[in-house]
């Protein structure tokens, strides 16, 4: 179940119709039964795979708890095998087989391990980070183990972010589904409005930039370099509206219910480095990775070659996580070494500003940092899109040449392109450099807030792609 | 029930929400009334190709199909050595679906005596765009009751989302303004609906695998089929046409071989140009490996002419 489709409006208007009519006790159980349609209208039987890592976990949470010592350590390894290995079995394991038969092909050995043949199950790699922040949650003492198991499994499965996030942390969410939330209309109001948003983001930007990312990307050698270049630079907003348009919709889903999801995104276009853009990217992702693993590794408390190693060892587990193949692996590379050139050439970079005298004109300084991060993030990004590493290298290729048009399928894609990102940086732009000024989404006047979100959904019905389907990060 | 109805919320949330969908109604209504009169008033291009096929014309013969229509079948050609008046209603990169609903909107009015469709490999394939496609019938769901079945297959809630006056014409806008502006007509290169090609094709010859996606949509079958039925109720010369591809080709396709079988079963006649050597020898004749340029039309549309003949005959 999509949330931009009209499933998703029926289902969401009925579980929010009774979860305010149920008293406070019962609703969990809505909420469970709720989330458990949610997930098997997708493949019903993967639901196992779920109820497995869930019984798992909210043992291993009750054990560790109880156990002192090794025992506690013992039980949270028991944990966290289970999970990456389920991640592994059905994530990981063809990537391993491929790879390995590679390896014995090298030595004129074949590979008798046999292939699966299986879908990766929907948004794995989100609730399983999220089941394995509760139990090293658990473990550190920062949450105390949930013996309701219904809550529990509610913990994992909560419909709004059950697919993509964001990936929450027990100490957020798990004590807010014992908490009263009364019918409050303002409230309800906020959330629908950042779903509508959301739903704007994917439906208008996403969706209409999809078509001609995917155009240019599925037929790479049919494409001029000029053609891929744009292609490469609209994916930037693509990836960035599909993505965060979901995480939009899923805060807002949940607001509208009384509940408070993390925030996942702060505007990453406007992030004047790469590691200020980790920061205000999918940030549910990253502070696991830096509370869960980098900090673990030693963070940048211990050498600065260790400092280096450790940020390496998290970009390339988080290209992993993105998808079992090489391209990802590279793209998750790329961007730590983004992160340890930085930190190498932090003094060049501050004398380059002093010798070039951009220190003395601020907003310039600011707005070539903002390009010289979207360029670098897009450059990356090219490994990201592209099927595999030797795609992306054609695509470089292809784009160094600077050849051809920039329109591959008549002017009215790329007008409505141009139309949809223009829209988002002037919104985002206002929000990041006149916040609480000029305000149309939050004005003190019902009627200007309330036409500005009509407009929203006037050109969401007028422009937008409704036939765009999936979210780019379900695959994850 | 208590904590819902107690709630003071309750009254402004349902008096906000009302105020909400009044204006966008209101808009909606305005702004889709202005799109449907203009879309109606276009001068030239694709979607006036549409209103044309549906609303107005009274051809004696009917060109129906995807690009390889459009491009491929010169009316004037099929004019002159029948005495009878012809319509390309072809239309771009649209499923079979489409051609039905544009021959059943048009059969309203008028019932053509020849009906030349021209039927495309992978043309049965599985693919969820053809579906998507159909929003091009979208404008016309109001008022031709007889798309509805098809347009209808976009998804189970689109009476739901009909009920939009600017739905219809969502991502129209643009084809809108250029289809009414003034220099429309005379950008115009089509001929009753014919769109020619001058270039010749150049580079590389594509590899396609026919082996590959050969699962095959029953829902298109059926269409064919009820297609088929049509024309033979209404006593139309029915004609499948596949014409020639430019390609290196790995096996046969499954779309091409399933539509000949049932145009066997039906008796109707179904001339297979897909690899005919007359012009598969001959890269001058195509514009790409899917298009014969004007050159290669004058020699197919004469080739199919020759051969209708030759079928009359027989009969």
């Amino acid at each position: 179940m999509l949330f931009n489709s009209f499933d998703f409006l029926f289902f969401f208007i009925i579980v929010v119709s009774l979860y305010f009519v149920l008293p406070q006790p019962k609703r969990w159980i809505l909420l469970l039964l709720s989330s458990c349609i949610f997930y098997m209208a997708f493949v019903p039987i993967y639901i196992l795979i779920l109820g497995f890592t869930i019984l798992v976990d909210y043992f291993a949470g009750i054990y560790i708890e109880k156990a002192q010592g090794k025992r506690k350590k013992l039980f949270l390894i028991y944990s966290l095998i289970a999970n990456i290995g389920v991640l592994c079995i059905f994530k990981y394991y063809n990537f391993i087989n491929t790879n390995f038969s590679f390896l014995l092909h090298g030595f004129g050995l074949t590979n008798p391990i046999p292939y699966l043949s299986i879908l990766l199950p929907i948004g794995l790699s989100f609730h399983t980070f999220q089941a394995m922040s509760y139990t090293i949650e658990v473990y550190r003492g920062n949450q105390k183990a949930e013996h309701h198991f219904g809550l529990y499994a509610l913990y994992v499965m909560f419909f709004p972010q059950l697919v993509a996030g964001p990936i929450e942390r027990p100490q957020n969410l798990l004590h807010q589904f014992r908490q009263q939330h009364y019918f409050d209309s303002n409230r309800v109001f906020e959330g629908l409005k950042i779903m509508i948003w959301g739903l704007f983001k994917k439906l208008v930007i996403a969706d209409r930039l999809s078509i001609y990312v995917n155009n240019a990307y599925n037929h790479a050698p049919q494409q001029d370099g000029i053609t891929l270049l744009m292609a490469t630079v609209f994916f930037s907003f693509q990836i960035y509206c599909d993505f965060s348009g979901y995480s939009d919709i899923a805060i807002g889903a949940a607001k509208v219910m009384g509940f408070d999801l993390m925030t996942n995104f702060k505007r990453p276009l406007f992030a004047k480095s790469t590691a200020e853009f980790w920061k205000r990217w999918h940030i549910s992702l990253s502070t696991w990775f830096k509370d869960y693993l980098y900090f673990p590794l030693g963070g940048n408390k211990r050498s600065v070659p260790r400092t280096y190693m450790n940020l390496m060892i998290v970009f390339l587990i988080s290209g992993l996580w993105h998808g079992a193949n090489w391209n990802f692996f590279i793209w998750g590379g790329i961007n730590g070494f983004y992160l340890v050139f930085a930190i190498i050439t932090k003094k060049w970079q501050a004398h380059f500003t002093k010798a070039s005298g951009l220190g003395n004109f601020p907003k310039v300084n600011l707005f070539l940092q903002i390009i010289t991060t979207f360029t670098l993030i897009c450059f990356s990004r090219v490994f990201f899109r592209s099927q595999s590493i030797s795609d992306a290298v054609f695509i470089f290729k292809k784009m160094a040449t600077f050849k051809g048009s920039i329109f591959n399928s008549g002017s009215a894609i790329i007008i409505y392109c141009f139309f949809a990102i223009g829209f988002l940086l002037a919104v985002e732009f206002k929000k990041e450099f006149y916040k609480g000024t000029f305000t149309l989404s939050h004005n003190k006047y019902f009627w200007v807030r309330n036409c500005y979100y009509s407009l929203l959904v006037i050109l969401i019905i007028l422009i937008g792609v409704f036939d765009g389907g999936q979210f780019i990060y379900f695959q994850f | 029930m208590q904590q819902l109805f107690n709630s003071s919320s309750l009254k402004s949330f349902f008096i906000k929400l009302a105020c909400f969908f009044t204006l966008v109604f209101l808009v909606d209504f305005s702004i889709g009334s202005i799109l449907k009169k203009y879309y109606f008033k276009q001068k030239a291009g694709l979607d006036y190709e549409t209103t044309y096929a549906m609303d107005k014309t009274e051809a004696d013969i009917l060109i129906l199909g995807s690009s390889r229509a459009s491009n491929l079948f010169d009316p004037e050609i099929f004019e002159q050595h029948f005495n009878m008046s012809c319509y390309n209603a072809g239309r771009y990169g649209l499923p079979l679906f489409y051609h039905y609903a544009v021959f059943k909107a048009a059969l309203k009015r008028h019932t053509p005596k020849i009906v030349l469709l021209s039927f495309d490999a992978g043309n049965f394939s599985k693919k969820k765009e053809a579906y998507d496609k159909l929003s091009i019938l979208l404008p016309y769901y109001n008022y031709h009751p007889e798309i509805r079945p098809m347009a209808d297959l976009r998804s189970r809630y689109e009476k739901i989302k009909m009920l939009s006056a600017m739905y219809p014409f969502n991502s129209l806008l643009f084809s809108i303004i250029t289809g009414n502006s003034a220099s429309a007509k005379t950008k115009d290169i089509s001929f009753k609906g014919y769109i020619p090609i001058s270039e010749v094709m150049k580079g590389p010859l594509i590899l396609t695998d026919y082996t590959k996606d050969r699962e095959l949509d029953t829902v298109k079958i059926n269409t064919y089929k009820a297609f088929i039925q049509d024309c033979i109720k209404l006593k139309i010369k029915l004609y499948i046409v596949c014409p020639p591809y430019k390609i290196n080709a790995i096996g046969n396709d499954a779309s091409i071989a399933a539509a000949k079988e049932i145009a066997q079963q039906y008796n109707i006649d179904f001339l297979d140009h897909t690899f005919d050597t007359t012009y598969t020898s001959r890269m001058e004749l195509f514009y790409d490996f899917r298009h014969l340029n004007i050159t290669g039309v004058k020699l197919f549309c004469n080739d199919i002419i020759a051969e209708i003949y030759s079928k009359k005959d027989n009969q």
